[in-house]
């Protein structure tokens, strides 16, 4: 049992502690920069979504308002089912040069982006999201990284803001920043294992059509690129905001997509797992494949403490444990007692 | 001070989304849009200059 216990307690000490500590040391030992300068190549920014025309419209603006030379901007959305006021969108955004393509039955998110991607003519492809915003110079902040050729994929940085909902917001925010501080860590090592969904950037070359029933394209496509002997990095200063889920079964469900999405790349992409084939091996073992057992080792850790809680530094070990699911479970409440139990609608926002 | 208790909880609800996400993968539900209706702040981040 106490093999069990220091096996689970070493391991997890390495996935949330050792890791990031071993990174900062590469980081400044191995540092590699990225060759940025000011470039202004053809871009292709790509708005998948399956809302309703009005809940991007705005989204639209928002992209065509992005500090970045219009002829050399091509904006496709790419709407996944039918989708209403959706040709009124196009009436409206269609003389500003914008696409539309509409699937007549929803197929999902990666055929979406595949069908955009089919028409895009851009060097540079920009994925965006309909829920988050664009800071004006996203756009021009990730192009410039691809000054550098051995540059595949650029990340940008998603900005949450809390809004009213502060105890979620803090929740989620802590995650957040300590998953942005590996993201950096590992981009100046080499390359990052996921880049984020709501605002990355990719060479067109380098793009593979996603799988229609892929998960997660954000760490699918820059698995690709690094297998492809490219780069993926993160610069923090391509902004995109969002606000933060402001109902916990939002967030929690959010999370598991994600998670469920790492089970299927690892099926789909077994030679992720392969050392001498994934240059980013110990990245994306310490990154994503710990994250998926450390449940099971946090289980363990707690059951043969269980077991061995008759010497004192385990009894004292035991305590710690207890009192830290205690309070996991006292910041349930406390945020019960703060938020309202299904969140925030438009229309109760509007009430308030 | 009783943000810190947000800290555990954030911790155990993600190691709870790991096991989660297993059992999603291997019954095989796979969504993939998240809504929109539960965003706070949307609003004012679209009129962010």
């Amino acid at each position: 049992m106490e093999i069990v216990f220091w096996s689970s307690l070493i391991f997890l000490a390495y996935a949330f502690f050792g890791y990031p500590l071993l990174l900062a040391i590469a980081g400044t030992v191995a540092r590699r920069p990225v060759h940025k300068r000011p470039i202004e190549p053809a871009v292709t920014v790509i708005l998948a979504s399956r809302d309703d025309a009005a809940t991007i419209d705005e989204r639209v603006q928002n992209i065509l308002d992005v500090d970045y030379p219009r002829e050399k901007l091509q904006v496709i959305v790419s709407l996944d089912g039918p989708s209403n006021g959706a040709g009124e969108l196009a009436e409206k955004y269609g003389p500003e040069g914008v696409e539309f393509i509409q699937s007549h039955t929803p197929r999902g998110k990666a055929a979406a982006i595949n069908a955009a991607v089919a028409r895009a003519t851009g060097d540079i492809l920009v994925f965006a999201d309909a829920r988050q915003t664009f800071d004006p110079a996203a756009v021009r902040q990730l192009a410039s990284n691809f000054a550098d050729f051995r540059v595949g994929a650029v990340s940008g940085d998603l900005i949450l803001e809390n809004g009213r909902a502060a105890a979620c917001g803090q929740a989620v925010g802590v995650y957040w920043n300590y998953e942005k501080m590996i993201r950096a860590m590992e981009s100046r090592v080499h390359s990052i294992v996921g880049v984020t969904g709501a605002i990355y950037a990719i060479r067109r070359r380098l793009f593979e059509a996603l799988p229609d029933d892929l998960i997660l394209d954000d760490v699918f496509t820059p698995m690709k690129v690094v297998l492809s002997g490219k780069r993926v990095v993160f610069e923090p200063d391509a902004k995109a905001y969002d606000g933060v889920s402001c109902c916990a079964e939002a967030e929690y469900t959010r999370k598991v997509r994600t998670l469920a999405g790492n089970y299927q790349l690892l099926a789909r992409m077994p030679v992720l797992l392969v050392p001498i084939r994934n240059p980013l091996w110990w990245q994306f073992t310490s990154h994503k494949v710990c994250r998926l057992i450390a449940p099971f080792a946090l289980a363990a850790l707690f059951i043969s403490n269980a077991l061995l809680v008759g010497g004192a530094y385990y009894a004292a070990f035991f305590v710690v444990q207890s009192a830290w699911y205690s309070a996991a479970l006292m910041g349930r409440i406390e945020m019960n007692r703060r938020l309202p139990a299904r969140g925030w609608t438009a229309e109760s926002r509007k009430a308030a | 001070m009783r943000g810190l208790l947000l800290v555990p909880y954030s911790f155990v609800v993600l190691n709870l989304a790991a096991v989660a996400g297993l059992y999603y993968f291997i019954t095989g539900r796979k969504d993939l849009w998240s809504s929109n209706r539960c965003v706070h702040a949307r609003n004012s981040l679209l009129r962010r200059p």
